[in-house]
């Protein structure tokens, strides 16, 4: 019994340093997450990134996709890590705080039914990453597979900006 | 009667859910977030199942569960199973990517050779280890590397050739670090090959049959007529286009010219994480099929060769493109040709099957044959000469192995 007791202690002490792990790590996204997101960046320019940790090309976009947000305070900068299994919250924080995207809004697919979350976002969409959308003031959608031209976001961003003018 | 070791513990889960309201949430959200359904060792917690018929008509399973790869055997067509036997033993990081899966393959003395990739770092490098058992299953040896080469490899195949000799051919990235030293640009990776004359013991040095080929999807490999093995593999053809591509090797050391598959156009500097299937009839027509998002078409297609892959016919799309068609397989067994892929209407995922009793030249109409309404495994089709399986892990309804009757 005192095994199990000193066990159990051990366990209750180190919970809260296991749970305050959590935060900043990236939000699960799920079932319904996609219209939710939309509907909290209505009316503004938002630039959602879909990406994946172990996605070559992804590595070299991402530090990019950081200095974009940089240059860009008036873009929403939404990411959202769509590997399949997402249990890897430490290595997508890493690389996303390495790229410059700490304090991006991160997501990661919690729902290990990624068909459905997909299907919930674009029924087109397979899975292959990176993939971006562009979300504009008005809510056209503009869908870049692969990875993006830097020069064509910027280019996208002052359309936005002149929008407001 | 609750003894007392029992109601410390209830006082202290109790205790603990009351300070700590969301770890039952985060435990019951990680089991939803995962595509398993349970996170032991046994079937019932794959993710990744993979079939293979010994010649003697033994159905074999090797699966990814619990962090462990795992095997078991039957004699009855899937309606009952050995007891399972643990291939890996050390806690690796088994390749969880959408196109990875243990491959399996067995000879005619019941010998049994297995692949599979671990991601080796915290960059996901990827490894290919090979195993092997001469005792019928029962045990396996310690998994090693296929090559000496560091570099990333991912994606394996396997087969038993009619000579008795073990073909494997992976996606390797070694050539990319030379390149970059050289200041120049490398894109994707080597499609690289051995054999393994003593049943997977060991293993020819690597040698390369094409370089620069998409890095993220699973590779299709058949033998022709002959024995030769034939792969089929995504490409990256001028200007970053990743359409699909075919090779003959002349023997298991020496490749053979690559032609390609289809002009689909499909320009993109992404991983699709979507592989070819291929199988060769008894006629020699090789059967492809596969996905794309190109310019010139988009979702699953089908195109078969008469002439060895040097060309093949136009392709014939696949499935209802509003419903995701994804995942397509291709088999010829005894009754003809089969086909299956799944489709997605937003809430149910369906495996749909056509099959082809003129070597390919007209399909049946398209039939639902399963469905599941959580995460699942591709559909993988099987024959043992007499029949045609669908093999398809779910997690909500487990693994499914079903007999594919004849025309739908």
């Amino acid at each position: 019994m005192k095994r199990h007791l000193l066990a159990a202690l051990m366990l209750l002490a180190t919970l809260p340093s296991a749970l305050a792990a959590g935060e900043g790590a990236p939000k699960p996204f799920e079932r319904g997450s996609w219209q939710k997101l939309l509907h909290a960046h209505a009316g503004h320019p938002t630039l959602v990134h879909f990406w994946g940790v172990t996605c070559g090309p992804c590595k070299v976009e991402l530090p990019q996709l950081g200095g974009f947000m940089k240059d860009h305070p008036g873009i929403d900068v939404v990411t959202i890590s769509a590997d399949l299994v997402p249990n890897l919250p430490e290595a997508t924080r890493s690389m996303l705080n390495s790229a410059g995207l700490a304090s991006a809004e991160n997501w990661i697919f919690g729902d290990g039914f990624a068909e459905r979350l997909r299907f919930e976002i674009d029924p087109a969409w397979q899975g292959d990453i990176p993939r971006t959308m562009l979300i504009a003031r008005d809510g056209t959608i503009t869908t870049i597979e692969g990875s993006a031209e830097i020069a064509d976001l910027n280019k996208w961003s002052d359309t936005q900006a002149a929008a407001t003018r | 009667m609750i003894s007392c070791k029992s109601a410390v513990r209830i006082v202290l889960a109790t205790a603990m859910l009351a300070a700590y309201p969301n770890l039952a949430k985060a435990q019951m959200s990680h089991q939803h977030a995962s595509e398993a359904a349970c996170e032991e060792t046994v079937l019932r917690c794959a993710s990744k199942v993979t079939p293979a018929f010994a010649p003697d008509g033994t159905l074999w399973l090797a699966w990814m569960a619990g962090g462990q790869i795992s095997v078991a055997s039957s004699m009855d067509q899937g309606k009952s199973f050995s007891a399972p036997v643990q291939v890996t033993r050390d806690r690796l990081n088994l390749d969880w990517g959408p196109d990875a899966r243990p491959k399996l393959a067995i000879d005619a003395k019941g010998d049994i050779a297995l692949a599979f990739s671990i991601f080796r770092d915290q960059a996901f490098n990827g490894q290919v280890l090979t195993t092997r058992s001469t005792d019928g299953g029962h045990s396996f040896d310690p998994p090693k590397p296929i090559t000496a080469n560091n570099e990333s490899q991912r994606f394996e195949a396997i087969g038993f050739d009619p000579t008795g000799a073990v073909f494997a051919v992976w996606l390797d990235k070694r050539n990319r670090a030379p390149a970059q030293q050289r200041g120049e640009k490398y894109d994707g990776a080597g499609l690289f090959f051995a054999s393994s004359k003593d049943g997977g013991a060991t293993y020819s040095d690597a040698r390369m049959a094409a370089d620069n080929t998409c890095e993220c999807c699973r590779l299709a490999l058949a033998f022709d007529g002959s024995g030769h093995p034939v792969v089929v593999f995504r490409n990256i053809f001028d200007g970053g286009v990743r359409d699909h591509a075919i090779v003959t090797f002349t023997d298991l050391a020496t490749s053979g010219e690559v032609h390609r598959v289809s002009r689909d156009d499909w320009q993109i500097a992404a991983c699709p994480h979507h592989g070819p299937s291929l199988t060769i009839s008894p006629a020699g027509t090789y059967h492809v099929t596969w996905y794309t998002n190109g310019k010139a078409r988009k979702g699953l297609f089908y195109a078969r060769s008469r002439d060895g892959g040097k060309t093949f016919s136009d392709p014939l799309p696949i499935g209802q493109l509003n419903h995701s068609p994804s995942r397509p397989q291709v088999i010829a067994g005894p009754q003809g040709l089969a086909m299956a892929w799944k489709e997605f209407d937003g809430q149910k995922t369906s495996i749909n099957l056509m099959t082809s009793h003129d070597d390919g030249a007209t399909w049946s109409k398209p039939a639902v044959i399963a469905d599941t309404t959580d995460s699942s495994d591709h559909p993988l089709l099987v024959t043992d000469r007499r029949q045609t399986y669908l093999s398809w892990m779910t997690k909500a309804d487990g693994y499914h192995f079903q007999a594919i009757e004849g025309e739908p």
